[in-house]
């Protein structure tokens, strides 16, 4: 019984990756062919690491569809029709740094930062603010659910600090804050955090799942922009002051 | 390569282990789920781990070296027209690929039932990369600072944002979030490094950086329009 409910619906995963990965294949096997001409050991290398990614493709997204798809949406059920819906702020909180403190290319991130800037910004503070920044902005999305706090506005302001603090940031550290972006939407947290976020403005009156269920990736991918723009401020102003010296 | 995958799939479970817990407590605290039902959770778990180590394992020894293949090989031809072209295809492909793309486009199928489908969704989201992949190459060619680029891809956002129905407002912003995942990066990035180091003279740097914040504007533009048209 178990068994078939963790396997239910895997027959469409399989075709949805092969429909994936396929023309990547093909593009590449014409490419091999017209230019690259590149030996048959290494093209068999090759074809078992795309082997490696359409299983580990099949596995992810059938076990998000089983596990943190519907255990999002249910425990955003559960907080949405809550008396005390404001719980599902902090809850959103604490999953938000968690998602973000453990996430591997925030730590690859912030280690190039902190080259970048000579050690001026070190690694361990930015995974801070880093961290902190993305809790701050689940939170919010959270809030904007249980509140009804209109999607865009906040986007815009959002991208209008980004853009104000362009003129003040480093030069390199422009490039890295516009990557770093997607750091945090991790394939984990976007999938927990994303059906949480569904599954409560299903419940909650007045909201409706497309236009207020969505949303939060953005907000997540806004808060490592503003995060590395700031530092890199700060990074600017503590360079010019200790050159005066 | 077994050392590799090995420590690939301990830094996944590191990654969402915090999660789980929680996830685990809330359920069995606050919800009081059966334990049939935790036991499926345990295993799709499971799966998600195992899944994405092999994933990016898979990715790291096979997409990505041809990623790297064609990059590489690609500027050598001179043809501008070719390297564009090219760049939009890669682009395009790496992001219906992209497991977060699949992930979105599926739960806005079920959440719209089926009204925003899931297949238009994923050909939208991938010509939008394709396109800015595209621009970002034409850029690197001609040498236009990534800041012009960014600044007139976010204004472009903002007048349309203003003409978007609700529907498909916060979907299009969400859409720009997740294409930036494990697939596209890498794949975007070896093409763009190739492009900026066999083209030389160029910081490759600053070239290479900045290509994936231009990469998550596309689809944004691209759901927007998609939700202008629709309504």
């Amino acid at each position: 019984m178990m068994g078939i409910g963790v396997l239910s619906g895997i027959d469409h995963v399989i075709m949805d990756v092969t429909l994936a990965l396929v023309p990547l294949v093909i593009f590449f096997i014409a490419f091999q062919v017209l230019y690259l001409k590149l030996p048959a050991s290494y093209i068999f290398n090759l074809l078992t690491g795309v082997i490696f990614t359409f299983i580990g493709m099949v596995l992810f997204l059938q076990g998000v569809h089983v596990a943190f798809l519907p255990v999002g949406q249910q425990i955003g059920g559960f907080f949405g029709s809550m008396e005390a819906r404001w719980v599902i702020i902090p809850f959103g909180f604490l999953v938000g740094f968690l998602a973000t403190y453990a996430e591997p290319a925030v730590r690859i991130l912030c280690s190039q930062v902190e080259e970048s800037s000579s050690g001026f910004i070190r690694g361990s503070l930015l995974m801070l603010v880093l961290s902190g920044g993305v809790a701050g902005f689940v939170a919010l999305g959270m809030a904007r659910l249980v509140y009804d706090i209109p999607f865009l506005p906040v986007m815009v302001i959002g991208y209008f600090c980004a853009i104000l603090l362009l003129p003040f940031a480093e030069k390199d550290f422009i490039a890295i804050a516009f990557d770093s972006g997607g750091v945090a939407t991790g394939p984990m947290a976007v999938t927990f955090l994303m059906a949480l976020s569904v599954g409560a403005s299903a419940v909650i009156e007045g909201r409706n799942p497309v236009t207020d269920g969505f949303g939060l990736i953005a907000f997540i991918a806004l808060a490592p922009i503003l995060a590395v723009l700031l530092l890199s401020v700060v990074f600017r102003i503590k360079k010019v002051k200790s050159n005066a010296v | 390569m077994q050392q590799d995958f090995k420590e690939t799939f301990l830094e996944v479970l590191k990654a969402v282990t915090p999660i789980v817990v929680v996830i685990i407590v809330t359920e069995v605290v606050l919800l009081r789920i059966s334990s049939g039902a935790l036991a499926e959770f345990v295993i799709g778990t499971l799966m998600v781990v195992l899944g994405f180590a092999f994933f990016l394992s898979g990715v790291k020894i096979g997409l990505l070296p041809m990623g790297e293949a064609i990059g590489s090989e690609l500027p050598r031809s001179g043809s501008v027209i070719l390297i564009v072209g090219i760049a939009f295809i890669f682009g395009f492909f790496a992001t219906v690929a992209e497991p977060d793309v699949q992930v979105l486009s599926g739960m806005i199928d079920i959440a719209s039932n089926g009204e925003i489908g899931r297949g238009l969704l994923l050909g939208v989201i991938g010509i939008g990369v394709g396109f800015f992949v595209a621009t970002a190459m034409l850029r690197i060619i001609l040498g236009v600072p990534i800041a012009y680029l960014i600044a007139a891809g976010y204004l472009a956002v903002l007048v349309l944002a203003l003409r978007t129905p609700p529907d498909f407002l916060a979907i299009s912003f969400d859409a720009g979030g997740v294409t930036t995942g494990p697939l596209t990066v890498p794949f975007i990035l070896a093409l763009g490094i190739g492009v900026s180091s066999v083209l030389g003279g160029r910081s490759q740097l600053s070239d290479g950086f900045g290509l994936i914040g231009l990469a998550s504007i596309g689809p944004i533009l691209g759901v927007m329009a998609m939700g202008a048209i629709a309504a």
